[in-house]
Formats: structure tokens, C-alpha cells, sequence
């Protein structure tokens, strides 16, 4: 039971960290104010508690399907605004650190807010669900901390890793991780909409889970950093592929725009 | 294209996404059943036909929360306790595929075995 409830929160916890970790990494060229963090952070949890709490009814939804409809909205909803953030850095590359965006700093307390209302909502069911049984209560209470702190852990981790030496200087990595954490998202959506029947899938088309099992922790961790998954459809494939396309189009056109708009000025 | 223009492209984008992911699948598909009993799965072995989509209904007949959780079937759905879940799977090559309730790993394991129509019928 205590490592279980271990497991189970570390995995849900890992995706909401990182998320953090990589935007708080990037505020060291994007200089974006902080102060959205902890708002940020305190208005997932409340959408962790308001979403796990309202499950039910949510559940009975799209005749029984509301809940992955609920889901993949949230995770499609990050992966636009990673996209609308992809094209607002070269902009704001450009006039940092004179100026700080609100902007910038609004989308980064939503994709935040959306994470941790996601991830939360399954922990909060996970241990609610545990409330009456005192027969296993502080193990799950237990297990579910020493989870949380793992998980945290490995979010510090990733990002003093993303501040060090090598790494700090450079934009192009922190947008290409959100690109990937962003691609996952989506082809996951897709995966919870052929689940509840929204979209038809033709199954499988290769398995590397013989190289990289998913159940394993490093498994865990392609999963949230790059959605990996040892299985896909073509669907969720192409979705990942067209999803890392998007991001980079929104990234390039944002530069664009931007040297338009200095060529006009000058 | 400034940061409004994006916005539109972005709005064209996701009703394009919602028209094309509402595809709606009309023909007929088979149910089968599944209870979750004290943390134990009934039947913990369901055999369905290969190359067609299913749709399971899982029924959680415990007071506790449940997450049906599959990795070779790609799937996870939490069941609130005494709650029913709608998991539709497949179309499945041949073989077996575990499932578990992640909630109550060491006891609720099953699973989905299936089979070609021939090897059904026989």
C-alpha cells in the first residue's frame, strides 16, 4: 500500500513539476516577472480539489465519457498555449530585459494552473478515496508524501540541470522541451478521445516497450518530458508530429512578425 | 501577423481539430462487463474477438475509488467508488493483455484475452 500510493503519486506529481520546472528555467532570458507562481500554483490546487471533487457528475457527461472529454480539453488547451507562447519568445527575447510581459506571464500561470488541476484532481481521488479506511489511511497518507517529495525532488532537479553551464544560455532548449512536453499533451488527448470512442483508431502501429517499458520510472519520465508512449496509434503519431510542427511554425512566424514590425519601425 | 491574427489562426485550428475528432463510428459495437469487487476484478479473464472495437463497461461495486489502468492496452480511466466507467478498446491483434486497478495494484489484476473469430467459435 505505501509504495503503491508512492508510485501513483510520484507519476502524477512528475508531470505537474516539470511543466513548472521548465517554465521557471526559461524566466532566466524570458525575464518574466515571478510573482504568478504561487497564485498560480494555489489556484491548481483549488481546480485539483473543485475537478476531483466533481468527478461524478463529470463522469456521467458524453454518456460516459466525460471524463476523458474534461481531460484531453485541459491537455489540448496547454498545447495552444505552448504554441502562443513559442511565438511570443522571440519577441520578447528581443526586448528583455527592459520589458516584461504580462502576457508571458499570464500563459505560463495557465499552463500551470491546468497542470496541476489535472494531475491534483487524480491524487485528491486517489486519497479521498482512503479517507475512511483507517486501516490504511497513513500508509497512503505516507506513501503519498514521500511521492510528493520525489517528485518535486526530480522537478528541482531538472531545473538547476536547466540553469547550469551549458544549457543557460540557450532559449532554443527550454522551447524545444515545452515542444515536446507539448506534442505529449496533445497526442494524449488524442488517446483519451479514441478512448472514449471520439475518434477511431486503427491500433498499434509499433511496440517498444521490449527497449523502454513505460511501467519503469525512467518510462514514467519520457512520459511526462516527451509523452512517450511504447505503443501509439497512427493517429497519436501524426498528432505528435504535427504538434511539434505547430510549435516550431508559431516560433518561427513569431520571429517573423517581429522583424517585420522592427523593419516598419525603423 | 500580430499576436491577435495568431489567435485567430489558433481558433480556425482547434474547430478544425473538434469537426475532425467528432467522426463519429456508427456500426454496432459489442459490450462486455466487468465488476470490481473487493479490489478483485470478475471476470478477471474476458475473452473478446480480435480486429473489432469493443466497448467495456466497468462496474466498481466497492465504496473505494478505483483507476482501470492498462499499459498494453493503452488505457486508464479512474471509477469513482460505486460509480460505472465506459472504456471502449480495440480493434486488438490476437494475444493478452493485462490489465490492473492502480489503485489496489496487488489485488485487482486481469485479463483481456483475445481471440481470432475462428478460435472463438470452435
Amino acid at each position: 500500500m505505501l509504495l503503491n500510493s508512492v508510485i501513483i503519486v510520484l507519476r502524477e506529481v512528475l508531470e505537474a513539476a516539470l511543466m513548472l520546472s521548465v517554465l521557471l528555467a526559461s524566466e532566466r532570458f524570458l525575464h518574466v516577472t515571478r510573482r504568478w507562481v504561487l497564485p498560480a500554483i494555489l489556484l491548481g490546487l483549488a481546480g485539483a480539489a473543485t475537478y476531483g471533487y466533481f468527478l461524478d457528475p463529470v463522469s456521467e457527461l458524453f454518456d460516459g465519457v466525460g471524463q476523458e472529454v474534461c481531460n484531453a480539453l485541459l491537455q489540448f488547451a496547454t498545447f495552444v498555449l505552448i504554441a502562443l507562447l513559442a511565438f511570443q519568445v522571440p519577441q520578447q527575447l528581443r526586448s528583455a530585459p527592459r520589458r516584461r510581459s504580462n502576457r508571458i506571464a499570464l500563459l505560463m500561470a495557465a499552463m500551470v494552473i491546468m497542470a496541476f488541476t489535472r494531475e491534483g484532481s487524480e491524487i485528491y481521488i486517489y486519497v479521498s478515496g482512503f479517507w475512511n479506511v483507517t486501516d490504511f489511511f497513513s500508509a497512503v497518507a505516507l506513501g503519498s508524501i514521500v511521492g510528493g517529495c520525489i517528485g518535486f525532488s526530480i522537478g528541482v532537479l531538472i531545473y538547476y540541470l536547466l540553469l547550469a553551464r551549458p544549457l543557460r544560455q540557450e532559449p532554443a532548449i527550454s522551447i524545444i522541451l515545452l515542444a515536446l512536453i507539448g506534442a505529449g499533451l496533445a497526442s494524449q488527448a488524442v488517446r483519451l478521445l479514441i478512448q472514449a470512442d471520439w475518434i477511431s483508431s486503427a491500433g498499434a502501429i509499433w511496440d517498444t516497450s521490449f527497449l523502454l517499458s513505460e511501467q519503469s520510472l525512467l518510462g514514467q519520465l519520457a512520459y511526462a518530458l516527451v509523452g512517450y508512449e511504447a505503443s501509439p496509434s497512427a493517429v497519436e503519431a501524426i498528432v505528435y508530429l504535427a504538434s511539434l510542427l505547430f510549435v516550431a511554425l508559431a516560433y518561427f512566424s513569431g520571429k517573423f512578425a517581429n522583424k517585420v514590425n522592427e523593419d516598419t519601425t525603423l | 501577423m500580430n499576436f491577435r491574427a495568431c489567435l485567430r489562426v489558433l481558433g480556425v485550428s482547434v474547430t478544425v481539430f473538434l469537426l475532425l475528432s467528432s467522426g463519429l463510428s456508427a456500426a454496432a459495437t459489442p459490450e462486455f462487463e466487468i465488476e470490481i469487487r473487493n479490489h478483485l476484478f470478475q471476470p478477471d479473464v474476458l475473452t473478446i474477438p480480435a480486429g473489432i472495437k469493443v466497448k467495456l463497461i466497468i462496474y466498481n461495486r466497492d465504496p473505494t475509488p478505483e483507476e482501470f489502468e492498462s499499459y498494453e492496452l493503452n488505457r486508464e480511466k479512474v471509477i469513482p467508488g460505486g460509480r460505472k466507467a465506459v472504456v471502449f478498446i480495440g480493434p486488438l491483434a490476437p494475444g493478452r493483455y493485462p490489465f490492473f486497478g492502480e489503485f489496489n495494484p496487488q489485488t485487482a489484476l486481469g485479463t483481456i484475452v483475445v481471440e481470432a473469430e475462428s478460435d472463438a467459435t470452435q
